[in-house]
């Protein structure tokens, strides 16, 4: 930044700037006043920050007959007051002094004027900024640029021009009353700023908003299995779901919430989906992909923020789901046949928390069969909605709602639900997403069978056995399945597997229903319904939620988690039915027998 | 369910008859378990194992884990049937160094 030339050219003038000192000895206040209105026009013209100031010293220093002025501002740290525009023989734009000293600090601190008459009179004069610039002040008045409350800054004007050179109360008086026209203009335009810098960021959020979402996936269409819905609270979300299909026909899915509102938010969100994007065509199970997906937010992730999500992978052929809960909101398993809701809680932290918490296993996975059945994910934005009512929609707000859209097309279910708290024009508090997974009944028929709830009928019943939940009865609790194998004449290998698949079920109950402790009974009725044998294995222990029975990854070695795999593989069917009254829990075994022996 | 132990050519070899299930797999498990202490090379015997349980799977992983963080050799050898059906049903016969019988696992 260079000297005005404008400023160097009046101060060589010498002839010029005496005819300005001697205008000003025979200024009225009408003078004063024609300053004050042209300046003020000026302030309102021009949106140019620094051309108002540079504008308004010139008009200052001219009109006071002075050789030099320059506009202090206080920083924005408040520490620091920072020279923002000069006009004179020598520049300084830029010049930073420290707050609260010399002549300027001390003016804008008190918010009152200084004149010093005579610099040579006082001691207190800090000569370094003359030192530095080689120019030499004489005289000075400092007027601070308070307004309201505040004080913005201060004006100061140096030497005056021809006579003794020196300023007097009266010159401060005017410059206090420049000072005052000044704050207020600069005020105006730091205001002004704001709204344009707000309108500029509204904008910017309107194009974040805009990518955002093109991020999440398109509708899907009325055959897909998967379908989903996302309604922001404001322009931009903190939600987002994916919907993903393999080229082998599985179909990888999440809903996840990042923490916290807005920009920072969307950012987050935009990050995390690209992740799981990126690595869920690399992985195998929703465990190992939610562990990767934490991982790499965890080695850049900071300021505290981080994201609930449920991932999980869909099978169509079969029905089966995995899944896992990262800290979020329990997704509802909708049992069609028996109209019962299972949530499935987390049973992990949310992501970008902690790295490597989840050890080389990853997250742990949730196995569901959905056998003709939904599952619904959602975040909180829904649970925690209000309702016309009045009231927060809450879970069993949330159920009743899948309960009553029930019979609608999935696509038009998530609309109505999610319809049911919000108007149309009116603004969420806070982001919602909704997805639906449906098991189409694609599977092959026959390779499940449909099992009714009941017990299995009397007339086909081969035996009962009633025995002690205890490891040393298992071998007994086998001899008996393999004497019900023989009674089906059942081949060896047929046998074998069914044994192991009882057996396993029967260690289910010793080790986990009834705790290890030794008590409590397990009972077993093996039946044959045609082609079918039909094992119900019952406890009389506390019901557990069928859910939580996890089945093993198999691409990870470790001992345990082997059992529910073990009699999935077997049997055509197995899974846990409503028990008859007294009964705790009722675990179903089918296996169908081989074609020679029916 | 029994075991025996013998040492073939260097090797602890572990000798399991009857079934390994819930009942007896944590005798199997510490037999295996103490045989990784002295050994450097361990062969379990699977040939008269009638039937054996996720338990018993377990305690076979959790050995062969062991020898992995010592670098001790494990393997199994003459697997039967019924132990060959559920190593398999777990995909854990991939995983394990399987013999066709002792002599082939303890030489070399």
């Amino acid at each position: 930044m260079g000297m005005p030339k404008q400023a160097s050219k009046r101060v060589a003038d010498k002839a010029e700037v005496q005819t300005g000192a001697d205008k000003h000895a025979g200024h009225g206040v009408k003078d004063h006043l024609g300053l004050l209105a042209e300046m003020t026009r000026e302030f309102t013209a021009s949106s140019d920050y620094k051309t108002i100031a540079q504008s308004a010293l010139a008009r200052i220093t001219t009109y006071m007959g002075a050789e030099a002025a320059s506009l202090f501002l206080v920083s924005d740290t408040g520490e620091a007051l920072v020279c923002s525009a000069c006009y004179g023989p020598v520049d300084i734009t830029g010049l930073n002094i420290a707050a609260n000293t010399g002549v300027v600090g001390r003016a804008v601190a008190t918010r009152e004027g200084a004149l010093v008459r005579d610099v040579a009179e006082r001691a207190d004069f800090g000569a370094a900024v003359d030192a530095k610039t080689g120019f030499t002040t004489r005289s000075l008045l400092v007027a601070p640029l308070a307004i309201g409350g505040d004080c913005l800054g201060a004006i100061e004007v140096i030497n005056r021009i021809g006579g003794d050179g020196l300023f007097d109360a009266e010159d401060l008086l005017l410059l206090e009353t420049l000072a005052g026209a000044a704050a207020l203009a600069i005020s105006n335009f730091r205001l002004t700023h704001k709204i344009v810098q707000q309108e500029r960021n509204q904008h910017e959020l309107e194009l974040a908003a805009e990518i955002q979402r093109d991020l999440l996936p398109q509708a899907t269409s009325r055959d897909f299995p998967i379908h989903g819905i996302n309604i922001p609270a404001r322009s931009v979300s903190g939600d987002f779901f994916d919907i993903l299909p393999l080229p082998d026909g599985r179909i990888w899915f999440n809903v996840a919430d990042v923490s916290g509102k807005g920009m920072n938010a969307a950012l987050l969100m935009a990050k995390t989906s690209s992740l799981f994007r990126c690595l869920a065509k690399s992985a195998e199970d929703p465990g190992q992909l939610l562990n990767a997906i934490n991982n790499e937010l965890c080695e850049t992730n900071s300021h505290g923020m981080f994201v609930t999500m449920v991932g999980g992978l869909f099978h169509p052929g079969t029905g089966s789901l995995r899944l896992t809960n990262a800290g979020h909101e329990p997704p509802l398993h909708f049992d069609l046949r028996t109209e019962r809701f299972i949530a499935i809680p987390a049973d992990a932290p949310p992501l970008g928390i902690a790295q490597d918490i989840a050890g080389p296993d990853g997250f742990p996975v949730t196995e569901i069969f959905l056998a003709g059945g939904m599952l619904y994910v959602f975040t909180d934005g829904l649970t925690e909605a209000t309702t016309f009512g009045g009231g927060m929609l809450g879970i069993d707000g949330v159920r009743a709602l899948i309960r009553d859209h029930a019979e609608e097309t999935p696509d038009l279910r998530l609309k109505s639900i999610a319809g049911a708290v919000k108007l149309p024009g009116q603004s969420l508090r806070d982001d919602l997403t909704l997805l639906v997974v449906e098991d189409m009944g694609l599977a092959p028929v026959g390779a499940k069978p449909p099992i009714d709830n009941k017990l299995s009928v009397e007339d086909g019943q081969i035996m009962r056995i009633r025995i002690p939940a205890r490891p040393d009865r298992l071998k007994l609790i086998r001899a008996a399945t393999e004497q019900a194998c023989k009674y089906c004449d059942a081949p060896e290998p047929w046998t074998f597997d069914l044994k192991m698949a009882v057996d396993e079920a029967c260690q289910n109950i010793v080790r986990h229903a009834y705790g290890n402790r030794g008590e409590g009974d397990i009972m077993i009725d093996y039946s044959r319904e045609g082609d079918v044998l039909v094992v119900d294995i019952m406890d009389f222990a506390d019901a557990v939620d069928p859910e939580t029975i996890k089945s093993r990854n198999l691409s990870e070695v470790r001992p345990g988690g082997l059992g529910v795999h073990l009699i999935k593989s077997v049997c055509d069917d197995a899974r846990f039915v409503p028990p008859p009254p007294g009964v705790g829990n009722l675990f179903k075994l089918t296996k169908r027998l081989p074609n020679k022996v029916s | 369910m029994s075991y025996e132990i013998r040492n073939v050519n260097g090797a602890a070899v572990v000798a399991l008859n009857g079934d390994v299930d819930l009942q007896t797999s944590p005798v199997v498990r510490q037999k295996l378990l103490e045989s990784l202490e002295g050994n450097t090379k361990v062969v379990v015997d699977l040939s008269a194992v009638n039937y054996i349980d996720s338990s018993g799977v377990a305690s076979l992983v959790e050995a062969f884990q062991v020898s992995r963080k010592k670098g001790a050799s494990f393997a199994l050898a003459s697997v039967s049937s019924a132990a060959m059906r559920v190593l398999s049903l777990a995909r854990l016969d991939k995983v394990f160094t399987i013999h066709s019988s002792v002599e082939a696992a303890t030489q070399g």
